[in-house]
């Protein structure tokens, strides 16, 4: 046997030998059987926490993708906001310092596009409010360019004469701001919040497919968890089967032979099925019947 | 009936596809542990779990009966199928339970019908898996047991008698062991060869690999949406025919071919007979197309025509073209040799050649019978007398067989399927075709059936696979005392 174990191949008739040499006794049946229950049961419990989790993580992943949306999209808003409070300022108020706020806010709007382009779940409206963005920003570094260029035609002017051509030629002096605010920068900005806006509901629309995925997902983390229960019931039912055929009938056979035996002198006749502690105890139980009779024909 | 018996002898197979789950896990894991990986794996474990069970309890039987043999051959191959959808139901997708069942059972019986709308968002490792699943149901799961299990012991020829069709036995002069070891080395030599072929012909290893596996167990489950079409290739298509071809011979006959013996290739009336009907339906599906302006040039017909020719008569199923849009004459031939298939002792379904050949010469006999009523004539092949007892099993299955295909056409169109594709679905299935015509045709799928068809086309798989009267027996109570 070793020898031929030894030279066999085959993996799977190793563990019928090692099954038949070691599963001899009950106890240790019933031992295994119970532990594969046990563990089957661990098993589904343990696919059942991962796959939560998984599920757990990409609903997570689904709300922070929804709230960083929103976080870029109010940032944008924000500095849009921002920047067209301080062209008002400087065109209707002509208040210089806000010449400062109007640069960072520029600033502010270009650093979220790049944050923008870098998340964009969605690039379908990226395009159209890149493009908005950049015409906010061109129109406000070309406000800024002739306030510069008023500014210092105001400090040459104290210098030279007041109808100097070359003055007139370099800076436009006959500059509206409000007209230019009403006619070119408002609709560039409504431009910019409509696709601000626009790009805000899209990415919330890229998320529905993987909400989706998500119902997928909580489909596919049940069904392991089911697989896995719907072995646990075949084993169990294989387990009940199994100690009933293997203890509890040959124990019922045994005790009902043996009191046949004893009330009315019937034959000891139990059919083992295995080579077990049941099998031993119907031996046993046949040796002690013959001992007897032995000692009843002595005693005769 | 001793179940004990049976649930051992059932969870040594399930340990088999156990393994071969791992090795697909295996893939999974070489292709950077793709999505195929965590369900082939927790599949591979919770079958090998269901299988080693019972072998705790029950110890080894020198000796079982022909019913012991019978329920374990059946059962194996309904609990294969049902361990084999577990990887599908786990990895989600387009596996909803039936699409699952569907699935499954398609490949271990070698049908090769699948449910999958895009085929090609399979993972390597489920991809493999099918491969895998169909292979081994090629060889026939229990039999691909026997070959790998020394310690069946006496139990062998048993489980090979059940197992094998019973036309096949006539052509095997062998003990059971070595029809297995035949078995295996006709069937892993020509996936082998196959592999080799179809790498030389452009495939890549792994597709290659899978279309060898699925092509020597005659099932046509591809990695491919568009099958074999996508490949667009004269030389892959020329391995795959020939391919085809040898492994819907008899494995028997063609070891008798290799080793030089009498009863080859060459000698056998029913390898002669297959031939012959495979050449002449090829001519008349070549002219039928060529006529009919389905193609414009003659080579181009006879190269569509020929392959799907082979691919339906050996029941592979692979396509190279559409051939709903194919002429009348050609699709009703088509459907004639998707009932007639390969020979018995081969991987393929259907009725088979041989009980085909007997037909017509119980046919014949009959006729000549009624010339000369007082004459003594027998049915013969290959120059052997057939007992009647043989011819009778024969005739009972050709009729149990259009039975089935009718009842499988009524649960269709009951259904509300319309009745081109109720009736070539059932032909497709009852023979383990796989495509048909209408919405099941070779460029589509059985997704859009519905439910119960799906099932009652499952079932026709099965009667088709294990030959109607196996399956038919386990449902017999009485069989059961």
């Amino acid at each position: 046997m070793t020898k031929r174990l030894f030279y066999s191949p085959d993996i799977l008739y190793l563990c019928t030998i090692i099954t038949h040499r070691t599963m001899k006794g009950i106890r240790k049946r019933v031992l295994v059987s119970f532990l594969s229950v046990v563990f089957l049961l661990f098993f589904a419990g343990l696919v059942s926490l991962f796959e939560l989790r998984r599920v757990s993580s990409d609903t997570e992943e689904i709300l922070r993708a929804s709230e960083r949306n929103l976080e870029l999209a109010k940032e944008m808003l924000d500095a849009a906001a921002l920047q067209n409070k301080a062209v008002v300022h400087n065109i209707v108020f002509e208040q210089q310092g806000y010449d400062t706020v109007l640069r960072a806010s520029i600033n502010r709007m270009a650093q979220t596009m790049e944050i923008v382009r870098e998340e964009a779940l969605d690039q379908t409206y990226l395009d159209s409010l890149s493009s908005a963005v950049t015409d906010v920003q061109r129109l406000t570094q070309k406000y800024i360019r002739i306030q510069a260029n008023r500014m210092s035609a105001k400090t040459i002017r104290l210098h030279l004469p007041a109808d100097s051509d070359s003055v007139h030629r370099v800076i436009p002096m006959n500059f509206d701001g409000a007209r230019w605010y009403a006619e070119t920068y408002s609709k560039a900005y409504d431009k910019l919040t409509g696709s601000i806006k626009d790009y805000m509901i899209s990415t919330q629309s890229s998320l529905a497919p993987q909400t989706e995925q998500l119902k997928r997902n909580a489909y596919r983390s049940v069904t392991p968890v089911l697989i896995s229960l719907m072995v646990m019931i075949a084993i169990v039912v294989m387990l009940y089967y199994f100690i009933s055929a293997y203890l509890t009938r040959p124990l019922l056979t045994m005790n009902k032979a043996l009191g046949d035996y004893l009330r009315f002198g019937l034959p000891f006749k139990v059919k083992a099925e295995c080579r077990d502690e049941a099998a031993e105890l119907k031996e046993r139980i046949g040796e002690v019947i013959q001992s007897a009779k032995k000692a009843k024909a002595e005693q005769r | 009936m001793r179940l004990n018996v049976v649930l051992r002898y059932v969870g040594i197979i399930l340990l088999v596809i156990a393994l071969f789950m791992l090795l697909s896990a295996g893939v999974s894991y070489a292709n950077n542990i793709d999505s195929g990986f965590y369900p082939l794996l927790l599949s591979s474990l919770l079958t090998a779990l269901l299988g080693a069970f019972p072998l705790i309890f029950v110890d080894r039987v020198e000796q079982f009966s022909s019913k012991e043999g019978y329920c374990i051959v059946v059962s194996s191959w309904i609990l294969a199928c049902f361990v084999g959808m577990f990887p599908y139901l786990i990895w989600g997708g387009e596996f909803t339970p039936i699409n699952a069942w569907f699935e499954s059972v398609s490949g271990y019986t070698t049908t090769g019908a699948s449910i999958l709308v895009d085929i090609e968002a399979l993972p390597r490792g489920i991809l493999f898996w099918r491969a895998c699943s169909t292979w081994l149901g090629g060889v026939g799961v229990v039999m691909f047991a026997l070959l790998i299990l020394p310690s069946l012991g006496t139990n062998k020829a048993m489980l090979t008698n059940v197992e094998l069709s019973p036309m096949a036995k006539h052509n095997y002069h062998y003990k059971a062991t070595m029809i297995a070891q035949i078995l295996l080395l006709i069937y892993v030599g020509l996936t082998l060869c196959s592999t080799l072929g179809l790498k030389l012909a452009g495939m890549n290893w792994f597709d290659a690999l899978t279309h060898a596996m699925s092509t020597v167990a005659t099932s046509g489950l591809g990695t491919k949406n568009t099958s074999i079409a996508y490949f667009d290739s004269v030389a892959v298509e020329f391995v795959l025919i020939v391919t085809m071809l040898l492994a819907s011979l008899h494995f028997g006959v063609i070891y008798a071919t290799i080793t030089g013996q009498r009863n080859n290739i060459f000698r056998s009336e029913v390898t002669r007979c297959y031939f012959a009907i495979v050449a002449i339906v090829i001519v008349c599906v070549t002219l039928s197309l060529y006529f009919g302006e389905t193609y414009k040039t003659l080579p181009e017909a006879f190269r569509h025509a020929s392959f799907q020719v082979v691919s339906l008569i050996s029941t592979t199923g692979f396509a190279t073209a559409d051939t709903n849009l194919w002429t009348p004459v050609a699709i009703v031939l088509l459907l004639a040799v998707s009932i007639i298939c390969g020979c018995a002792g081969s991987t393929s379904g259907g009725i088979k050649v041989d009980r085909f050949l007997l037909a017509i010469k119980t046919l014949r006999l009959r006729f000549s019978l009624q010339q000369h009523p007082n004459a003594v004539m027998r049915v013969r092949i290959d120059g052997n007398v057939l007992e009647d007892k043989v011819v009778n099993t024969a005739i009972a299955f050709i009729v149990a067989y259009f039975f089935a295909l009718f009842a499988g056409t009524v649960i269709g169109t009951v259904c509300g399927v319309d009745i081109e594709t109720s009736f070539t679905a059932a032909i497709a299935c009852m023979g383990n075709v796989g495509p048909g015509f209408g919405e099941v045709n070779s460029m589509g799928n059985y997704a859009g059936l519905p439910v119960v068809v799906k099932f009652s086309s499952t079932l026709l798989m099965l009667l088709g696979r294990l030959e109607i009267f196996g399956l038919v027996q386990l449902f017999f109570l009485k069989w059961w005392k």
